[in-house]
């Protein structure tokens, strides 16, 4: 993670051409072509079945791709598996909060910082890895973890297993992290501490981010995508997403109010 | 208050010292056929580990171990009387054919998870039993081969070999006891983790940038060698190699005791073996059904103590050592 010279300023960290994905006659992604700068916090919003989690999906190398080719810092990432991805510097925390229950907090951080140096020795002590333990050390401490550390990730409450999620992630050293609605059922008070600790990670590591919650999207994301029903509606600061005409009749403002005079009339 | 790590380990050394004084310890307080017994008990244990490292550790519950518990039967009978190898070499045999097997079936096998996992290793075994049974000139089909034992170790004149039965149960113990050691070292290593990382979650495993089927497969040739060489050794202890012991009741057994005993921990396998083996011996002498007693503990503990004894004897201590509040 070197700091990027002017030249590797100017390239996408993340590029993305004409990908598409139908599920039979659906098409969740559709034709989306997008780059992402790097050292900039982006977020991707739109309502729900926009094709978000999709995106991510096809970026990770989940689902696979039925057009268009994906770039992680220049180097095509379309067709490959998704541990070949991982490896490569990408990680990502899934929307269903999914960490290893059985596992102890420091285990769950263990194994995927290790998981891209090699996990083939069966018989040396997983303690005896130094930088590893280290690593998982730095984690726990960032993330304000250390007291979790022997716990059983399975007890945890939901809070405090988003927030190992995202240790998970960055634990593996990530040139780039997909977090999928990190916030989504938080209290305000872990809200809050994740939004911090979200922010921190933004000044080593490039991220992207699935958000409902707007009034988080519009206060930590440096650029935001507005996606609607498979395809890019816009793009842009969030100044200029927040002024778009397009973006707040179709998602911003009106359809919530719709909704709501329509419920009674379907009675 | 005695901590709970100190209960367990002087639990340990109590087991092990037993274990140890087993061939001289019996026969001075009874019966000395319990030798034979609890030499059995330590091989089936052997192999109910490898039902457990496979469903307990990495989540994958094989209906099909008793094929490689019969190749390792077969490695060591035909080694000894069609291809007249001495013991180690035949034992040597007795552990490469299961792992050979292991490599084959896992390819496809790991491919798979949940019941489709569990019937593709129930259709190997099926299929290799029925090949045993038909191809009886090489297997003896159900009579199975019998064989003259070859000595182990040959000093000049003195000689060791399973016909001694301390020599016997003691390399039995010893091959038993290191097995279970290798695996405590691997479960406490990068692969074990990555084992129990897949257990736990399949998806976040290779998210993470684990190799999901290749760590699979690894674990699933892990696997036949431990069941294998349980297989291996039973053929020497029986003097024997049958194509019944590959049928998929033997595999079940072993998924059962495994459960029982408690999944997921190293010992549970052993507990759970001994505690069947053991009610077997004890009522099926006085009376025919003794697998209604087996049926019933089986039911009684998935029930009420879904963690096997193990997991209730740990709940037990955490409960007993707990701080009053």
């Amino acid at each position: 993670m070197s700091p990027s010279s002017a030249g590797r300023a100017a390239e996408p960290i993340l590029r993305i051409e004409g990908l598409t994905k139908r599920f039979g006659g659906l098409t969740a992604v559709d034709r989306v072509t997008l780059a992402f700068a790097p050292r900039r916090l982006h977020a991707i919003i739109g309502p729900n079945g926009a094709g978000k989690t999709t995106l991510f999906n096809l970026i990770s190398g989940f689902l696979p791709s039925d057009e268009g080719r994906v770039f992680f810092a220049g180097q095509e990432i379309s067709r490959l598996r998704p541990h070949r991805i991982s490896r490569l510097g990408i990680s990502r925390t899934l929307q269903v909060k999914s960490v290893f229950q059985q596992l102890t907090v420091s285990e769950n951080l263990w194994i995927t910082a290790q998981a891209k140096r090699g996990v083939m020795n069966p018989f040396r002590s997983t303690s005896s890895y130094r930088d590893t333990c280290e690593k998982v050390e730095r984690v726990l401490e960032q993330l304000e973890l250390t007291r979790l550390a022997d716990r059983q990730a399975g007890t945890l409450s939901y809070g405090d297993v988003a927030l190992l999620e995202i240790g998970m992630a960055i634990a593996a050293d990530p040139r780039l992290l997909l977090l999928d609605e990190p916030i989504c059922g938080m209290s305000p008070a872990e809200t809050e501490r994740t939004v911090v600790k979200i922010r921190e990670l933004a000044q080593t590591i490039d991220i992207v981010i699935i958000e409902h919650d707007m009034e988080v999207v519009f206060e930590i994301a440096d650029d935001i995508t507005v996606m609607a029903q498979g395809a890019i509606l816009a793009s842009g600061s969030p100044k200029e997403i927040a002024a778009n005409e397009e973006v707040r009749e179709a998602y911003l403002g009106r359809p919530e109010d719709e909704d709501y005079t329509e419920e009674p009339a379907r009675a | 208050m005695i901590a709970r790590t100190t209960i367990e380990r002087g639990l340990l050394w109590g087991t092990g010292a037993f274990l140890l004084s087993v061939p001289w310890l019996i026969p001075a307080l009874a019966d000395r056929f319990w030798v034979n017994v609890i030499a059995e008990i330590l091989i089936w244990s052997l192999f109910a580990s490898s039902v457990n490292l496979l469903f307990g550790y990495v989540g994958l519950l094989s209906f099909g171990q008793a094929l490689f518990f019969g190749f390792g039967m077969y490695g060591v009978a035909i080694g000894v009387e069609k291809l007249g190898l001495g013991f180690w070499p035949a034992l040597g045999l007795g552990v490469a054919a299961p792992v050979a097997m292991a490599f084959v079936a896992g390819v496809f096998a790991v491919r798979l998870t949940w019941h489709y996992f569990a019937i593709i290793t129930v259709v190997f075994s099926l299929i290799f039993y029925f090949l045993a049974l038909t191809m009886k000139p090489l297997t003896g089909g159900d009579d199975g081969i019998s064989f003259t034992l070859p000595s182990t170790f040959r000093f000049g004149a003195s000689e060791w070999g399973f016909a001694q039965e301390a020599f016997q149960y003691l390399f039995i113990l010893f091959t038993v006891a290191a097995c279970l050691y290798a695996m405590r070292r691997l479960l406490g290593s990068p692969l074990g983790k990555a084992f129990m990382a897949i257990r736990d979650n399949d998806v976040r495993a290779s998210l993470i940038g684990l190799n999901v089927y290749w760590l699979r497969l690894i674990a699933f040739v892990i696997a036949g060698f431990l069941a294998g060489l349980s297989g291996a050794l039973f053929a020497f202890f029986g003097r024997y190699a049958s194509a019944t012991y590959m049928f998929y009741h033997v595999s079940g057994e072993a998924v059962v005791w495994t459960i029982v005993g408690g999944a997921g921990t190293l010992l549970g396998p052993l507990v759970g073996t001994s505690l069947f083996i053991v009610i077997r011996e004890v009522v099926s002498t006085h009376w025919q059904h003794h697998s209604l007693i087996v049926g019933a503990v089986a039911i009684l503990i998935v029930i009420y103590a879904p963690r096997g004894v193990v997991g209730l004897w740990r709940d037990l201590l955490d409960r007993w050592s707990a701080p009053k509040s």
